[in-house]
């Protein structure tokens, strides 16, 4: 402390020893203090370049002395680009009356030396970057009437000592973070004119005392946290014109005493959390020209009438839950109304005819209410209106054409209504029209092409109607158009070429029409254009090349067209994010060039005729969510950079002509949720690391030739709800941790080599529901009682394997079983009861199985005799009867022949052989040795009954065709006939 | 926000500013209030569109139902994160199953998911679902009655969550059901006599719930084990013409 008080020592002796001997000692402090508050401040722009003890300090920027230049009574520095901090020094330029440091960047806080400047009139600090809070000892300034300090980064409370400022007029403190509450100690600014308390964190309740400021004209608190009721005391501020309360937590209703504000002209309180219906007395603010009561739980009818309400210009009231319709006496023929935003309420009723007579009015919003019936064919009233919004009503009826006449309208809302009919094509006359939203409306027609007169148009969605016809011709004429959102309605015909044209178009959107012919050459102008959606139309064609000049396209949806050819000119844009072609004939590879595109996410190109391999450099794409490559001609192993995709999410690349083995390092994806590699031909085994995969909903690893057994990994897989790895060459036991897949509802593990006994841990999958596949398998062993525990199992398929034993009873359970196939094993014993509505294919080939729907169990049952229906039986009985006629027969003969011989020779030779019959079964063969068959279509089961006698074997053929349903593969024996 | 000015003083120049958003059906658009206070007069409502960003389809009714569910849904474990309504369809969102031909969703599987919320009307936007699976959650609530519409359901699995109030009747509409788990909820009132219609119902489970009155005996309900009706208030099977089916109720 002491060296610095040394060296102010030291150059307050330099400042005198320069020779000013003639400025008067005040002017010596003066500059001397100033050069200490310069001192502090960095001033790039040089503004106090001319602060220098050689020059007069009436001479220097910014100051303003007495008219003696005694002393200084201004330091203004407004907008001087200055910053570093406003030195405490300033406390000692004690004549100082004005203070102006505004709009500069300073830092520090504000000191509390300013307390000292006791004629201090005008102090003025906002827009800086001041923080701290406000020193106590501002209240010291007795002469202070102007205090504006906002937009900087004050915080803490409002000293309550501001109450201090006798003389004050005018108090800014917005856009700080001042929190605490408004101090009651405001009331005693007697004279005060203006309070800017706007974007602070002030909390608490308006102080009643807010009535002592009789002086108030402008009262704005908007954007804090201030709760509570709105304090009558309010209305007894006679002199405010401008009351701003927006955007806080005030609640209770709209205190009637408001309507005593004689002089008020504008009202805000939108953004709050009032209450109750709207004072029919505010029609008393006669001065009223903007009234704000929006976005509140304002109820009841609208009472506010335009009618006594006469100088109102604006009337917002929207998002609210105001009732009823709008009073018929609502507007003057000279109404000076010039918004009227009503949205968001349930105001219902016709459209109301009276605000036909507000013939001011530019804006009128009565969106999201139950408005119902037709447009007024006098709509036209409205000649200044440039918005109209009546989207998200009931309006029905078509849209009148004296539309045409609204030559100011600019903004047309009508979507989400009911309404009909064409678009009159005196709609062309609308040269400011520049938005036309007639989305989500059942209006038919063509599209007139007069619409393409109004050139100012920039966006036009008819989304979700019933025009017909074609895209005018004539659309290229609409220059400044960026939205073109046509989807879902009936259009036909080919693009125009004109469309080329609207070189301004980021949005284009035909899906869902019945569009057709071939993308134009011209598309290559639309140079801005970031979002094209075609799907679902009848294009067709290969894409023009120059579409690869288009560079910001971010989303492209061609799916379900038939265009053709190569997919390159759609690689052109860096900027793709998503890119959907399914279903269409594209061939040709993939272009490597798609990696450019760093953020794409989703890519989508299945069901073409794409060939070649997945491009390495596809390894970049790391925002790559979406990997949809099935059902094209594409081969070749898995590129390893794909690894790097480490978002993907689903990836799917079944039926196509894959080649190699499952990678490890498909157990990399953490966010994986779906993996289908389904009808390739990957080979060896599954990788233990799909494990890692915990995400995984959907594994689809059937119809490859993968083999080894299935890893016990698999149990990590705890999110999983569908497991498919059918039709491999899997082999080895179904692992136990299966059990820990609780959330599967499909399990496939058919047409493998799997061995063992089916796990009893199966009962733990109680949410298996489509089907439990295990047929043509090896199994062996007894089916575990703990399957009757899958009460959720509609398909249980066990057929084909060598499975023993008795069909335990407690399948039984199976409540929601609706397909059971149990045949072709070596089951034995009763069919339990409960199955007997099953057919009897569900249990066809099964030796010793017997009851219901198989024949009735004889004593012997279970001892090696064969169990067959009714007409089995029938057709048994017929072999039996002819081949006891046979052996009767053959008995004659023989007795005929040993009487012959007997009667021929005396001696007596034995006898030829023992004719019996045998039954035996012939095991059923699968034939899915060809492709063709095994991609799904059918196969068959033959199944032999062979009579056989030494002379006339007689064989019975009975083929059944097993129809499989390829996506469900529902085996249900169809047709069964018996070929003999 | 910076907010300029460079007048020196006068007592009505302060300048104030607001701004608030109206959020419009498919789009949205910001509106500033930006007037000064010294001419009142100026009063400028600036109505810049922007851009549709996800021009949300309105058409897309099914992607709509899924979302409306979602936000009443509290999803701790984030099972929904993949339901970007912004998407042609739903299609592709995790848990929810389309059919192959038309992009119809046919299942909608959230069972077991730690999800509690409640259930909404817009269900019944989903006019192709076949499989309803909430099973296992703490989904509390009503069920919503537009359950009904859902004309392909054939299996409705809301079991072992906290659904209250009664049995919706409209769950008789549901012609093509034939699996209705509801057991382990709090269910209350009696079993609605309009389900006996139900012909293809095969399951039907409402045991451990807090439901009153009878037991229907007629059509599906000839077939149903005691077991299915465990754990309620209910008096036995239904007596006709001795006690109404409500009794005790």
């Amino acid at each position: 402390m002491g060296s610095i008080q040394m060296s102010h020592l030291m150059l307050l002796l330099a400042v005198l020893s320069a020779g000013f001997a003639v400025t008067h000692a005040d002017n010596a402090s003066d500059s001397f203090w100033l050069l200490r508050v310069k001192s502090e401040i960095i001033d790039p722009a040089r503004v106090l370049e001319n602060w220098t003890p050689r020059a007069h300090i009436c001479s220097w920027n910014g100051l303003t002395c007495s008219d003696d230049q005694s002393h200084i009574l201004g330091l203004n520095l407004s907008g001087s680009g200055l910053s570093g901090s406003l030195s405490q020094e300033i406390g000692h330029l004690s004549s100082l009356e004005t203070l102006d440091m505004s709009s500069n960047f300073l830092t520090g806080s504000i000191p509390s030396e300013l307390g000292k400047l006791q004629n201090l009139r005008i102090l003025l600090l906002y827009t800086n970057s001041l923080c701290g809070k406000i020193p106590a000892e501002i209240g010291l300034l007795k002469n202070l009437q102007v205090l504006r300090i906002g937009d900087n980064m004050l915080t803490g409370e409002i000293t309550s000592s501001i109450g201090n400022l006798r003389e004050l007029r005018v108090l800014g403190l917005s856009y700080c973070q001042f929190n605490g509450s408004i101090p009651i100690e405001i009331g005693n600014l007697k004279h005060l004119t203006s309070l800017d308390l706007q974007n602070n964190s002030l909390s608490g309740l308006i102080p009643e005392e807010i009535h002592g400021c009789e002086g108030l004209e402008n009262f704005a608190a908007s954007n804090n946290q201030l709760q509570g009721n709105i304090p009558s005391s309010v209305g007894l501020l006679k002199s405010l014109q401008v009351l701003n309360l927006a955007n806080n937590s005030l609640s209770g209703s709209i205190p009637i005493a408001l309507s005593r504000l004689s002089n008020l002209k504008y009202l805000n309180l939108l953004g709050n959390k009032l209450s109750g219906e709207i004072p029919s007395e505010l029609n008393q603010l006669i001065q009223l020209e903007k009234l704000d009561l929006s976005e509140n739980n304002i109820s009841g009818a609208i009472s506010l009438l335009n009618t006594r309400l006469r100088n109102l210009e604006a009337l917002v009231l929207s998002d609210n839950a105001l009732t009823g319709s709008i009073p018929s006496n609502f507007c003057l023929r000279n109404s000076t109304l010039q918004q009227l935003l009503l949205a968001g309420n349930m105001l219902s009723g016709e459209f109301p005819l009276e605000l036909l007579n507000c013939s001011s009015l530019q804006q009128l919003d009565l969106s999201n209410n139950k408005f119902e019936g037709e447009l007024p064919f006098l709509l036209d009233k409205l000649e200044n209106l440039k918005d109209l919004l009546l989207n998200n009503n009931s309006f029905i009826g078509a849209l009148p054409p004296e539309i045409g006449n609204m030559s100011n309208l600019e903004n047309l809302f009508l979507f989400d209504n009911m309404i009909t009919g064409g678009i009159p094509v005196e709609i062309g006359k609308l040269q400011r029209l520049s938005v036309i939203y007639l989305y989500d409306n059942q209006m038919s027609g063509h599209i007139p092409r007069g619409l393409t007169n109004c050139t100012s148009l920039t966006e036009i969605d008819f989304f979700g109607n019933h025009f017909t016809g074609s895209i005018p011709a004539t659309i290229g004429k609409l220059k400044n158009l960026v939205l073109l959102q046509l989807r879902q309605n009936y259009l036909s015909g080919p693009i125009p070429p004109s469309l080329g044209y609207c070189k301004r178009l980021q949005i284009l959107a035909l899906a869902d029409n019945r569009l057709s012919g071939s993308l134009p050459p011209t598309f290559r102008f639309l140079s801005g254009l970031s979002k094209i959606t075609l799907y679902n139309n009848s294009f067709q064609g290969p894409l023009p090349n120059s579409l690869f000049l288009l560079k910001n396209l971010k989303i492209i949806n061609f799916s379900n067209n038939r265009f053709n050819g190569t997919i390159f000119p759609l690689s052109g844009s860096n900027a793709l994010t998503a890119l959907d072609l399914t279903n269409n004939s594209f061939s040709g590879p993939i272009p490597a060039r798609l990696a450019m595109s760093r953020n794409l996410e989703r890519v989508r190109l299945a069901q073409n005729h794409l060939t070649g391999t997945i491009p390495f450099i596809f390894g970049q794409l790391i925002e790559l969510k979406f990997l949809d490559l099935s059902f094209n001609n594409l081969s070749g192993g898995l590129p390893s950079q794909l690894s790097s995709c480490e978002k993907l999410e689903h990836l799917l690349l079944n039926n196509n002509q894959f080649k190699g083995t499952m990678p490890p390092w498909l157990g990399s994806f953490q966010e994986l949720g779906e993996l289908d590699i389904s009808s390739n031909y990957f080979f060896g085994t599954v990788p233990v690391e799909l494990g890692n995969c915990s995400r995984l909903l959907k594994l689809c690893l059937h119809s490859n030739t993968l083999s080894g057994e299935i890893p016990p990994e698999i149990g990590n897989l705890t999110s999983l709800n569908v497991l498919t790895l059918q039709r491999n060459n899997l082999s080895g036991s179904i692992p136990s941790t299966i059990q820990k897949c609780k959330k599967l509802y499909e399990l496939r593990f058919s047409e493998n080599f799997l061995t063992g006994s089916i796990p009893s841990d199966l009962e733990g999958l109680t949410e298996l529901q489509v089907i439990l596949d295990l047929s043509k398998n090896l199994f062996s062993g007894e089916i575990p009682s703990s399957l009757g525990n899958l009460v959720k199992l509609e398909r249980l398929n066990l057929s084909y394997n060598k499975l023993q034993g008795e069909i335990p009873p407690t399948l039984g359970k199976l409540t929601s079983l609706h397909m059971l196939n149990l045949s072709n094993n070596h089951l034995q014993g009763h069919i339990p009861s409960i199955f007997s509505g099953f057919p009897l294919s569900s249990f066809l080939g099964n030796d010793k199985l017997c009851g219901p729907p198989l024949v009735t169990c004889s004593g012997s049952m279970g001892q090696g005799k064969k169990h067959l229906s009714n007409t089995e039986v029938a057709g048994i009985i017929v072999v039996i009867v002819s081949t006891s006629t046979v052996v009767c027969l053959i008995m004659l003969y023989i007795m005929f022949r040993i009487w012959c011989h007997w009667r021929d020779q005396v001696s007596i030779s034995s006898a030829d052989g023992v004719v019996g019959t045998e039954k035996k079964r012939g095991e059923g063969k699968w034939v899915y040795g060809d492709e063709k068959s095994r991609n799904g279509d059918y196969w068959k089961v033959n199944s032999m009954v062979l009579v056989s006698s030494q002379d006339k074997p007689a064989k019975s053929t009975t083929t059944c065709v097993f129809h499989l349903k390829t996506d469900s593969e529902d085996m249900e024996a169809d047709t069964c006939s018996k070929v003999t | 926000m910076e907010i300029r000015n460079t007048h020196f003083i006068s007592l009505l120049d302060c300048l104030f500013l607001c701004s608030f958003i109206f959020k419009f059906h498919h789009f949205y658009f910001l509106v500033l209030f930006h007037f000064e206070m010294a001419p009142l007069s100026l009063f400028s409502i600036l109505v810049p569109f922007l851009l549709c960003i996800t021009p949300t389809l309105s058409t897309n009714s099914e992607g709509n139902a899924l979302h409306a569910l979602r936000s009443r849904l509290i999803d701790p474990t984030n099972v929904l994160q993949s339901w970007d309504p912004s998407l042609v369809n739903p299609c592709t969102w995790f848990h929810v199953t389309c059919d192959d031909s038309n992009n119809h969703v046919i299942r909608l599987d959230l069972g077991n998911s730690n999800i509690s919320g409640t259930l909404g009307p817009e269900l019944g936007e989903l006019k192709h679902l076949q499989y309803l699976e909430l099973y296992r959650n703490e989904i509390g609530g009503k069920i919503p009655k537009e359950l009904g519409n859902l004309k392909n359901l054939v299996s409705m699995d809301l079991y072992e969550n906290r659904l209250e109030g009664e049995i919706p009747e409209s769950l008789a509409k549901l012609k093509s059901l034939r699996f209705l788990r509801l057991n382990n909820n709090k269910l209350t009132g009696s079993i609605p006599r309009q389900l006996t219609g139900l012909s293809n119902l095969k399951v039907f489970d409402v045991s451990d719930n807090n439901l009153c009155g009878t037991i229907p005996v007629d059509g599906p309900f000839a077939t149903f084990p005691m077991k299915s009706f465990e754990n309620n208030r209910l008096n036995g099977p239904e007596l006709k013409g001795l006690v109404p089916y409500d009794f005790g109720c």
